[in-house]
Order: structure tokens, then C-alpha cells, then sequence
């Protein structure tokens, strides 16, 4: 019972992760620049304004869409996952493993994975200012959460409820 | 009773001769250089569409004040711009016995950006707000941001849907056809399965065996869930 609660709060954690790194804009930051996936944040005479995303050569359109979907799908799949892991709960038969919920939660980490390695593989390869922010190592993070809830939903057998 | 009715319908109808027609354009519409754009204009009234209903367009071109007149409909004929920037681009394809007053301009160019008001009058229901319509010319039909992104989700989400869909359409279809091989077998298992079980014994008829073999698997697949 108590493995079990642990497993969930281990997945909505992972779910958590996922939301903070798609919402919050601080996958790319500077002192006066907070940037993420979907705008830039500029800090013009002490006042922080919305702004559009750069469109050029050094911000490719097609790889910022895939990053943009992938994260959301991302977020999405983990939150099938939970849903489908409470509905196995209680309609597996004894004996048998999670997959399907193991197979989402995997998507998920798969997806969540593609969409930082394209940020970091496509976007501020030659910026020398700015680091990378919370919004990207909490990506990561999720990843790897993620990753291992699904390993562990693959290993688990449900006992007797 | 019929009293009733005809007095309630006279009153609603002497009641809603105090509204005012209501005109409908649409907001805003796009298109491309040289292209062709209709201009839909159309109108709500509580009379009848009467003989002397008039349609007018103006046009008021982005950043100035002034508005000219482009189009009138009266008396059952149409009048054309035949002196301004629309002199042999319009054309009426509207039909004013079904309330429709629609212009088409053709060949557009980047001055043509401007504001499209539609003017109805329907006598004697004369009172109401014209309807304006906002054109905007592009070199390159823009995709508004975030359409692609939407898109390539929603492709994967269906893919899932279809995915999941069609993977109980096997189950289900595999499993009809497992029955229909091995109903003989099936049936003298479940009998001899188990005590507690109230089901019929199996009949003759092939149909009905199946029936009752999936009702069992049913019972079965409960009392695995207790």
C-alpha cells in the first residue's frame, strides 16, 4: 500500500515537473531576458514586456513548433498515465504488470527528452550571455522521473487490492 | 383559443415593430494579392423583404477619415463604382429577394486595405447600425502562430485514439472468432469449472451458445475482480 502511494506521488511529481517546465518561461536567461518556448520576457527600463519569439536563421520556426508540441504532448501523456494507472488499479487482474500505464508514462519521457534535446541542440548555440534556467533543468529532471516511473510500472505486479 | 393565439402573435409581432433590422458582415477577412474577395452583407428584419429594399457599401481606406461610396442597390438595380479606385473590380453577387447584398472585387491590390461598411434598409424598416468589414491584403497568407504547433498534437493524439481503437476492434473481432471455433470445448469447461455458477446449460443452438459462453466469461472476469 504504502509503495503504491509512493509510486503515485512519484509520478505526480513527475506531471508537476513536466507543467513547470512547459509554463514557466525561464528555459534561456539573462540579467534583463527570460525566455522560453512560447516568448521572451525583456526587462525594458525596469519593466518586464511580453515579447514575440526572434524569427531568423538563429531561431528555425519548424524545430521551436516540434519543441512546443512535444513538451505539451509531453504533459499530456503523463496525465493519461495517471488516470490509466488509477483505472488499472482497479481492473487488473491479480498478477499482472501496468503496462499500458508504463507505456504512456514512457511516451511522455520520450517526448519530453526529444523536445529539450532540440532546445539544446538548435537554440542559443552561439549566445555567450545567458544560462540555461530552471524551466530547462526541471525538463531534464522530469525526464528522468518520468523514466523511472515507467520502468517501475513495467516491473510492478499488482497483488491483491 | 385560437383567439388567444392570433391576439398573443399580433401583440408579439406589433411589439418587435419597435426593433431595428440588424445587419451582418463578417469581421475581418484576408486575402492575397490579386486575388478575388466576396463581401457578404446580409440582414435580419421582422417585415418582409419588401420591393424597394436598398443595399450600400462604402469604403474608408486604412488611415484616412473619409469614406466614399462604392455600391448601391435600388429600385431592383445595382449601381457600380464606375469613377473610383473600384471602377471595373466590382460586381454584384448578391441576391436582394433573399436578403443577401454580397460584392465581389476582384484583382486586389495593397491599397485596397481599408474598412467595408454595408448599409441595409429594408422600408419601412429603415432604422439600424450599418455593419462594417475590415479587409486586409497579404503578399503571403500568414498561418497565425501556434496553428502548427496544434496541429502536429493533435495528429499524434489521433494517432493514439486510432491506435487504442483499433486495438479492440482486434480484440473484440479475434475473440468472436475464438468462440466460434471452440464453442463445444468452451461450454463443457465452464460446466464443469466451477460450482457457484447459475448458468444455463448450454443448448443445441450455435447462436445461443455463444451467448451463454459469453455471459459466463463475463461472471468469470467479475469474480476475478472480487
Amino acid at each position: 500500500m504504502l509503495f503504491l502511494i509512493g509510486i503515485f506521488i512519484l509520478h505526480i511529481s513527475a506531471i508537476v515537473l513536466l507543467l513547470v517546465a512547459t509554463i514557466d518561461n525561464a528555459w534561456w536567461v539573462t540579467d534583463t531576458m527570460r525566455t522560453d518556448v512560447w516568448g521572451r520576457w525583456l526587462k525594458i527600463n525596469g519593466v518586464w514586456n511580453l515579447t514575440d519569439l526572434p524569427t531568423g536563421t538563429d531561431y528555425p520556426q519548424d524545430y521551436l513548433h516540434a519543441v512546443q508540441a512535444t513538451a505539451v504532448l509531453a504533459c499530456i501523456f503523463s496525465f493519461i498515465a495517471a488516470f490509466v494507472f488509477l483505472a488499472q488499479l482497479f481492473t487488473l487482474p491479480k498478477g499482472q504488470r501496468f503496462t499500458i500505464t508504463g507505456a504512456f508514462q514512457l511516451l511522455a519521457c520520450v517526448f519530453i527528452m526529444i523536445a529539450a534535446s532540440i532546445y539544446t541542440n538548435r537554440f542559443h548555440v552561439k549566445e555567450s550571455q545567458g544560462s540555461y534556467g530552471h524551466s530547462y533543468i526541471l525538463a531534464w529532471i522530469a525526464f528522468g522521473l518520468s523514466f523511472v516511473s515507467s520502468i517501475t510500472y513495467f516491473v510492478l505486479r499488482k497483488k491483491s487490492a | 383559443m385560437l383567439a388567444v393565439l392570433v391576439s398573443i402573435v399580433s401583440l408579439g409581432i406589433v411589439a418587435q415593430q419597435c426593433q431595428a433590422i440588424v445587419i451582418y458582415t463578417g469581421w475581418e477577412r484576408h486575402a492575397l494579392v490579386g486575388s478575388d474577395i466576396r463581401l457578404s452583407c446580409s440582414f435580419f428584419s421582422w417585415r418582409w423583404t419588401s420591393e424597394e429594399v436598398t443595399f450600400s457599401w462604402t469604403y474608408r481606406p486604412d488611415g484616412s477619415r473619409d469614406s466614399i461610396s462604392i455600391f448601391h442597390y435600388t429600385g431592383g438595380e445595382a449601381y457600380l463604382d464606375n469613377k473610383g479606385p473600384f471602377k471595373d473590380r466590382l460586381e454584384f453577387v448578391g441576391n436582394p429577394g433573399r436578403r443577401d447584398g454580397s460584392i465581389l472585387i476582384k484583382n486586389l491590390d495593397f491599397n485596397d486595405n481599408g474598412t467595408f461598411t454595408c448599409d441595409a434598409k429594408n422600408p419601412p424598416d429603415i432604422v439600424g447600425r450599418p455593419s462594417s468589414v475590415r479587409l486586409l491584403v497579404f503578399e503571403k497568407v500568414p498561418i497565425q502562430a501556434g496553428v502548427i504547433t496544434g496541429a502536429i498534437i493533435g495528429v499524434v493524439l489521433g494517432l493514439l485514439v486510432l491506435v487504442v481503437v483499433i486495438y479492440y476492434l482486434m480484440r473484440f473481432l479475434v475473440a468472436r472468432r475464438v468462440f466460434s471455433l471452440n464453442v463445444s470445448k468452451h461450454g463443457k469447461k465452464k460446466k464443469e469449472g466451477s460450482q457457484q455458477r447459475q448458468g444455463p446449460a448450454p443448448p443445441a443452438d450455435p447462436s445461443k451458445v455463444k451467448a451463454a459462453a459469453s455471459e459466463k466469461k463475463k461472471q468469470e472476469s467479475r469474480k476475478d475482480k472480487k
